[in-house]
């Protein structure tokens, strides 16, 4: 089991990243591109939309970066209270508490993010290359589902962890 | 009594650690059902950024400078500066100041400043005879020194919450970051060990510095290039943004070729991605719930029981340096524009303070929060990086924050030098 998630965690940790590669590159050069054409009179219509959509689906791909690597911003007044007294059972276990809570909440989320789409679909408008804002907006859901599968990913990963110290 | 319950739960788990994305979800979800708000509405706030048109100079002008943080740039431009003004008082700590400064503004003081220039700030400061202690506590300050310099990310962060011209504000920090460097500069000066121990006078060489100059002309540029860029009116914010990763991609790849494109290029887009993933996925979620805080009045009712309290508005900026810097020594500074801006800019408002000026107050007030003990970040990233405890810190770093106070003070209290440009 534990073996399994670990593989399927590495895949996610791949693919975010070459897919995160590739946007970072795709926006620096269409963003350059835009302006260029734009010096001789030009507008590629399309470049804008699109490239901020990418940075908004970015933002998953990050986030789901973050989640693997605990980077995420957060508050942390406890949690570093609990680190700096050396007690790391109780750190064990707000960091379990934390990946439940989350992954809870992003549930929650998707399942706004559906329904906004259904509703979207319904009154959706062309935004660039004859996509319609419904399929557009789906990114919300998805996006989110892939920063759960990796909290879930790493609240499993973690018993794996504890089994080590032991 | 369940608003409560879920208030308490939401602030339990933001303490905990949960990341902030998550609680400021979890906020705006359970405002938007107990206000019988259908919560796909939380979804419909989220993809709003997406139409925000600054919105791609924050992974743009971030991917620019951890690309710079993680070749050889600081080194050139360390170098570069100390042939030119190390002959000076002080000159060497100065020049640590402004590579520093000119870090944190293209790295957003994300402890990227602290971490890559720390290691090589520290031995030359010690070498050129400055006490431990001002070594220590300069390296931690200067890590969020530059904030208010443009193209500074939580610059742009700011604009796109409160909906101020980022060209505006990218104007606005020059003066008051100014400011703040003449501070310390001054605090260099005293300090200088020649000041202290007559040690020998360092002199100007011309061939060090041209020689310094044509190593590092390409970099040394760029941010000459970018002001003169946005306030010439050459380039909006989102052409510079595109240009500078794009400059600086080439310059470090296949010029200077201090990063392999197969290698170090993704390894630098996932680290800066990271940040910036998750200060999107912040913003994104606070919207939704910032957003339902202003549409229930919180900022008017928070404003009328202020109004019981302070009469005027420098009674008001006096209050809202000591809660800022509160905040800001709690909060890292992308999540306290998210989470305090909106709220903080009606009040302000009412009280006659205009929004840039406010800007200018929120971003130094939140710089000096880094360094402000018991949890400022810049004091725990820097005694990680040195390996020294967190009290050395506290101790080193004391004298910086009186004299970004007395900085702050000046910001604050002068709105002229926020709003100079705009006469």
């Amino acid at each position: 089991m534990i073996a399994a998630v670990k593989k399927m965690d590495f895949l996610l940790e791949k693919l975010t990243t070459y897919l995160l590669v590739v946007s970072i590159l795709a926006m620096l050069s269409l963003s350059s591109l835009s302006i260029v054409v734009r010096w001789f009179q030009h507008n590629i219509t399309w470049i804008d939309p699109f490239v901020r959509h990418l940075v908004f689906f970015s933002a998953f791909l990050g986030g789901v970066i973050a989640t693997g690597r605990g980077t995420h911003i957060g508050i942390d007044i406890i949690g570093k209270f609990v680190e700096s007294k050396g007690w790391h059972h109780l750190r064990n276990i707000i960091s379990k508490i934390i990946a439940i809570a989350s992954i809870a909440v992003l549930g929650w989320m998707i399942k706004a993010g559906i329904e906004f789409t259904r509703v979207e679909m319904e009154f959706s408008k062309i935004e660039f290359w004859g996509i319609s804002s419904g399929y557009l907006v789906m990114m919300v859901p998805v996006g989110l589902s892939l920063v759960a599968l990796r909290f879930i990913f790493v609240f499993i990963l973690s018993f794996e962890e504890k089994a080590e110290v032991a | 009594m369940s608003g409560a319950i879920a208030g308490f739960g939401i602030v339990f788990l933001a303490i905990l650690g949960t990341p902030l994305f998550i609680v400021m979800s979890l906020a705006a979800l359970v405002a938007f059902t107990f206000s019988g708000v259908e919560v796909s509405a939380v979804a419909q706030e989220f993809y709003r950024i997406s139409s925000a048109p600054t919105l791609m100079t924050i992974p743009l002008f971030t991917f620019a400078g951890y690309l710079m943080a993680e070749s050889k740039s600081p080194q050139r431009l360390l170098k570069l500066a100390e042939t030119g003004l190390g002959w000076l008082p002080g000159g060497v700590s100065i020049v640590a100041l402004v590579v520093c400064a000119f870090f944190t503004a293209f790295t957003g003081a994300s402890g990227v400043t602290i971490i890559a220039l720390g290691g090589l700030i520290y031995p030359i400061l010690i070498k050129d005879g400055y006490s431990e202690k001002y070594t220590l506590g300069m390296v931690t300050a200067s890590g969020s020194l530059g904030l208010l310099f443009p193209p500074s990310l939580p610059i742009i962060l700011y604009g796109l919450v409160a909906k101020v011209d980022i060209d505006k504000l990218f104007k606005a920090g020059l003066l008051p970051g100014l400011i703040i460097m003449i501070v310390l500069s001054g605090w260099a000066i005293y300090n200088s060990p020649k000041a202290i121990a007559g040690a020998p006078k360092k002199v100007f060489i011309l061939k060090d510095f041209l020689q310094a100059l044509r190593e590092a002309w390409l970099e040394a540029l760029l941010p000459v290039a970018v002001l003169v860029g946005i306030y010439g009116g050459f380039v909006t914010v989102t052409e510079a943004a595109a240009f500078t990763a794009l400059y600086v991609f080439i310059i470090e790849v296949f010029i200077y070729k201090d990063l392999s494109f197969s290698k170090d290029v993704p390894n630098v887009i996932i680290e800066s991605m990271s940040l910036v993933g998750g200060i999107l996925l912040i913003l994104c979620c606070a919207l939704g719930f910032t957003n339902f805080l202003v549409d229930e009045e919180i900022p008017l009712k928070i404003f009328a029981l202020m109004k019981e309290f302070l009469h005027d508005k420098y009674s008001f900026l006096l209050f809202l340096n000591i809660f800022l810097l509160i905040v800001g020594c709690l909060m890292d500074i992308f999540s306290a524009i998210v989470v305090v801006v909106p709220l903080i800019i009606p009040i302000a408002n009412d009280f006659g303070v205009d929004p840039i000026h406010l800007a200018m107050i929120f971003l130094a007030n939140l710089e000096i929060g880094y360094l402000t003990p018991p949890v400022g970040i810049n004091l725990f990233i820097a005694s990680f990086r040195f390996k020294r405890p967190i009290t050395e810190l506290y101790k080193s770093a004391v004298p910086f924050l009186i004299l970004l106070i007395i900085a702050l003070a000046i910001i604050t209290y002068v709105p002229d030098l926020s709003l100079f440009w705009f006469k």
